[in-house]
């Protein structure tokens, strides 16, 4: 079994990435430097991570999501976590789980107009 | 399933951690927990995965179908011969880390299942039993 391939697709001024249902560690890290590079290359607002299709959010995900968002944040960008399933939330807070300081919307249409609206306030 | 289903799995490389992931939640599925359950049970058994692979480099998971008169139940058993722990209190306390990891695996795991045991003896390897359970008749 290989480590699936995580696509990071650039939408106007917004990156979007879909988490597959089950990521395994090492692809999960490898997005996180291919998030950062894509940052700097397409000079976006902000990062959409799309985890409307993630089954088990662990300790070691949601570290790697929580950090993936401060460096975003570090670059002067925004991050928002989209459409965590009921079953996913509930877990997540039972286990002590927290993903830092990352936005939060309930789907990734909600999370692409909070990342225009966040940057239009600021203008 | 047969009510005396049971099987392994071994860890020795991180991908071990998603093949233990998608048994558990067959199983877990197989065996009627609801959908919340189930993510429960997943996430428990890859936490304590991945302490396997993290702190021993290899072990094995056995689960098993456990069957009561009124509940029918999963229980996980993490094996490895790794370096154990010294202090098991410290480990169930929330935040206590020695990998840098967010300290949350072992209470965490404890507070998503029904029963949570461990015996660890430093040098000779650690040992962590979950369990869940599902009433029969609702």
């Amino acid at each position: 079994m290989t480590s699936e391939s995580i696509s990071v697709i650039r939408i106007h001024d917004v990156l979007l990435v879909t988490m597959p249902p089950d990521p395994d560690d090492t692809s999960v890290t490898i997005l996180q430097e291919k998030v950062l590079n894509a940052m700097e290359r397409y000079r976006v607002k902000g990062l959409v991570l799309d985890i409307s299709a993630v089954q088990t959010m662990d300790s070691f995900f949601a570290r790697v999501v929580a950090e993936t968002a401060q460096m975003v944040v570090l670059m002067g960008g925004k991050t928002v976590i989209a459409g965590m399933q009921p079953s996913v939330a509930i877990t997540a807070t039972q286990l002590g789980l927290t993903l830092g300081g990352a936005l939060t919307a309930l789907n990734a249409d909600l999370a692409l107009d909070m990342i225009s609206d966040t940057f239009r306030r600021g203008r | 399933m047969s009510a005396d289903a049971h099987g392994e799995i071994i860890i020795d490389k991180e991908i071990d951690i998603i093949v233990v992931r998608k048994t558990v939640r067959d199983v877990a599925a197989k065996l009627n927990f609801g959908i919340t359950d189930v993510t429960r049970i997943v996430t428990a058994a890859s936490e304590l995965a991945r302490n396997v692979f993290l702190y021993a480099g290899s072990g094995v998971m056995k689960w098993r179908v456990l069957n009561s008169s009124v509940a029918v139940g999963m229980e996980l058993i993490f094996i490895d011969h790794g370096p154990g722990i010294a202090d098991l209190e410290q480990v169930m306390h929330e935040g206590y880390s020695s990998s840098g990891g967010l300290g949350l695996g072992l209470p965490g795991s404890r507070r998503l299942m029904d029963e949570l045991e461990i015996t660890s003896q430093v040098g000779k390897g650690t040992t962590v039993t979950i369990k869940k359970w599902r009433r029969r008749y609702q």
